[in-house]
């Protein structure tokens, strides 16, 4: 990674008497691809409104390239922004959207004329320049305005839910357009989403958000194993999250068992939650597992079957490639390694 | 829905009896030599074209013209600021400028147009109180002040109801991609609300060139215009004096019909959901 290209420090903001982002601090690195991630009214899409400067923070400063920016206009920022739904301007035609940006900067006509089309073919779209975007399907609006956002050159583009529109092919696909633009490009991307799917697929970095807090930053990898609190567990894909104990290091007991597993540095006896993902399940005999329970109801996904099973009067979700019958008993094996363990929060 | 079909009946029945047969009147009347008095005559004729060359008429058309025209472009420069700051208004601020401009359009035309002769008068009210004195009554000033108070609101309100129904996104887009504040008004802005302005423009327009009361009673009937025409040549005949003509009157009424005709498919061109419409 290269050098902090964007760091927000304590950056505060309140509509009205909510406070939508809460003492934000968050490094921003030169060439990543950095996802806030959150459900809706989180603050995300309020934090990059900031960075693009279409809102002023009450506290905190943020600095781009060295330096402060609180109160540059966003058309005195390096930045530019993929709207949520397009802002695609309906009076000009797909060239003339793609261009505004070089117009507005007055260079020549033959100067525009080469990035536009230069552009329209890294997006697609060649032989569409001349027409009305009114005419456009959703994916070719996007990339439109992924097309007049970059056209400028900027260091940073912001991306609000630009894939939240688009059906579920249609999303796939660009996620990973979008990803190998950004590569190609080597620019930063900023990207505001509340797909966990999406997130864990595109990002070099994950942005936890809830509530206008950070709860954790990491890769996709560290975000979805080891996930640092119940909200993140439950927020990025299913988690089983169970009550436990630390009995010692490396040590937990839960379900009326001692298991061991990689985490220390508890207490003894400490309480903890205890998250195992649903597809870190083994079915074993009922006589050789630690965990015996009955399949209480199966649900065919596809590439997996989605199983409950009840066990001491908790249900576990599990996820298998292996079919077992309602009623059927089954036992459950766990590697150490897939028990992650969390400090125990009430009500968190 | 199809059960309240029925309900329509009277007012379309209404409009059948009080528009269309009155305009097939207008057009016997036009194209022909019939009388009020005398309906043994009938005679298809373009003798009543003759009209258009009058001096009196002639001069009452370009005065319609000049004085639509003035108060059209004084209403756009007053009203068009006025709509785009209605929009950026907050709802609370914006019912209540939008009231003060509505609320007075509800009392009658010729009681405003009154108030405003008196005001004109050399001695008024305002030269009471404060020692000022208008005396514009009879002269061209007075008639388009008069015309521009009694038609702006109808420039604002086409222009406003664009405006707040942009999506305030593509100001924030043209702003992301470098542009200034005028210059996001000059590219965006303003080309988005061009259908807004072409309304209030027609709307203004139109009224403004067919008025006839208002300089009548601010312009002294010194500044005839057109409608003014088309008064006096239905109302002599009707009072039975010499030189009018009724014939001359409904072809002089028909070509104001046709221009509103035209400048109503014109909106719709411009306007496709009939939103500037009011």
């Amino acid at each position: 990674m290269g050098k902090k290209l964007i760091i927000m420090s304590h950056v505060s903001k309140r509509f009205g008497d909510q406070l939508v982002l809460d003492d934000f601090n968050l490094y921003i690195n030169e060439n990543e691809f950095i996802t806030l991630l959150g459900p809706s009214g989180c603050g995300k899409t309020t934090c990059l409104r900031i960075l693009g400067g279409f809102e002023t923070c009450d506290e905190g400063t943020i600095e781009f390239d060295g330096k402060i920016i609180n109160d540059l206009e966003p058309n005195q920022r390096e930045i530019n922004t993929c709207f949520q739904k397009y802002a695609l301007f309906p009076h000009l035609n797909v060239f003339d959207n793609i261009a505004f940006g070089l117009k507005i900067k007055k260079l020549d006509k033959e100067t525009i004329h080469e990035r536009v089309m230069n552009i329209l073919t890294m997006v697609k779209l060649t032989g569409y320049e001349n027409r009305a975007v009114s005419t456009l399907s959703g994916g070719q609006q996007q990339r439109v305005a992924i097309a007049r956002a970059l056209i400028n050159r900027p260091k940073v583009l912001l991306l609000d839910e630009p894939l939240a529109a688009l059906d579920l092919k249609l999303r796939q696909e660009m996620q990973y357009e979008l990803k190998e633009m950004q590569r190609e490009l080597g620019i930063t991307f900023i990207y505001v989403t509340h797909d966990q799917e999406e997130a864990l697929t595109m990002s070099d970095t994950i942005v936890v958000m809830n509530q206008g807090k950070i709860l954790q930053i990491g890769t996709p990898e560290d975000i979805y194993n080891e996930p640092n609190s119940r909200f993140v567990a439950n927020f990025i894909g299913e988690s089983n999250i169970l009550s436990g104990v630390m009995k010692d290091d490396y040590l937990v007991e839960f379900c009326g068992h001692e298991f061991e597993c990689v985490d220390k540095g508890f207490k003894k006896n400490e309480r903890v939650d205890v998250i195992i993902r649903p597809e870190d399940f083994d079915f074993v005999p009922p006589s050789k597992g630690k965990i015996v329970g009955t399949v209480d109801s199966l649900i065919f996904r596809g590439v997996h079957y989605e199983i409950n099973i009840m066990i001491a009067g908790v249900e576990y979700t599990i996820h298998t490639t292996k079919y077992r019958k309602i009623g059927d008993r089954v036992g459950l094996s766990v590697e150490p390694n897939n028990i992650h363990i969390i400090k125990h929060i009430d009500h968190a | 829905m199809r059960r309240l079909r029925p309900y329509s009946l009277p007012y379309l029945l209404w409009m059948g009896v009080f528009i269309l047969i009155p305009t097939l009147i207008l057009i016997v009347l036009g194209f022909s030599n019939l009388q009020l008095y005398n309906l043994g005559v009938f005679e298809i004729t373009l003798v009543n074209f003759t009209i258009f060359i009058q001096d009196q008429v002639v001069s009452a058309l370009w005065n319609s013209l000049v004085y639509s025209i003035i108060t059209t472009v004084i209403c756009f420069i007053i009203g068009y600021p006025v709509a785009y700051y209605l929009s950026t208004l907050s709802d609370k601020k914006r019912k209540i400028l939008l009231a003060m401009m509505i609320v007075p359009l509800w009392s009658n035309m010729l009681l405003r147009i009154i108030a405003w002769e008196k005001l004109f008068m050399p001695t008024s009210i305002i030269s009471d109180l404060f020692g000022i004195s208008f005396d514009l009554l009879g002269t061209p000033t007075g008639v388009l002040i008069g015309m521009v108070a009694m038609y702006l609101p109808f420039m604002v309100f086409p222009i406003f109801s664009v405006l707040e129904k942009m999506d305030y996104k593509l100001i924030e887009a043209a702003k992301d991609l470098g542009a200034s504040d005028l210059q996001t008004f000059v590219k965006v802005t303003f080309p988005l609300s061009s259908g807004g302005v072409i309304s209030g423009v027609i709307m203004t327009m139109l009224p403004a060139m067919t008025s006839f009361v208002l300089p009548a009673r601010i312009g002294l009937g010194k500044i005839n215009l057109i409608g003014n025409i088309i008064e006096s040549k239905f109302m002599k005949e009707v009072l039975g004096s010499s030189g009018a003509s009724i014939n001359q009157g409904a072809l002089i009424s028909l070509l104001l019909m046709v221009l509103s005709v035209i400048s109503f498919v014109l909106i719709t061109r411009v306007d496709k959901e009939g939103e500037t419409l009011i």
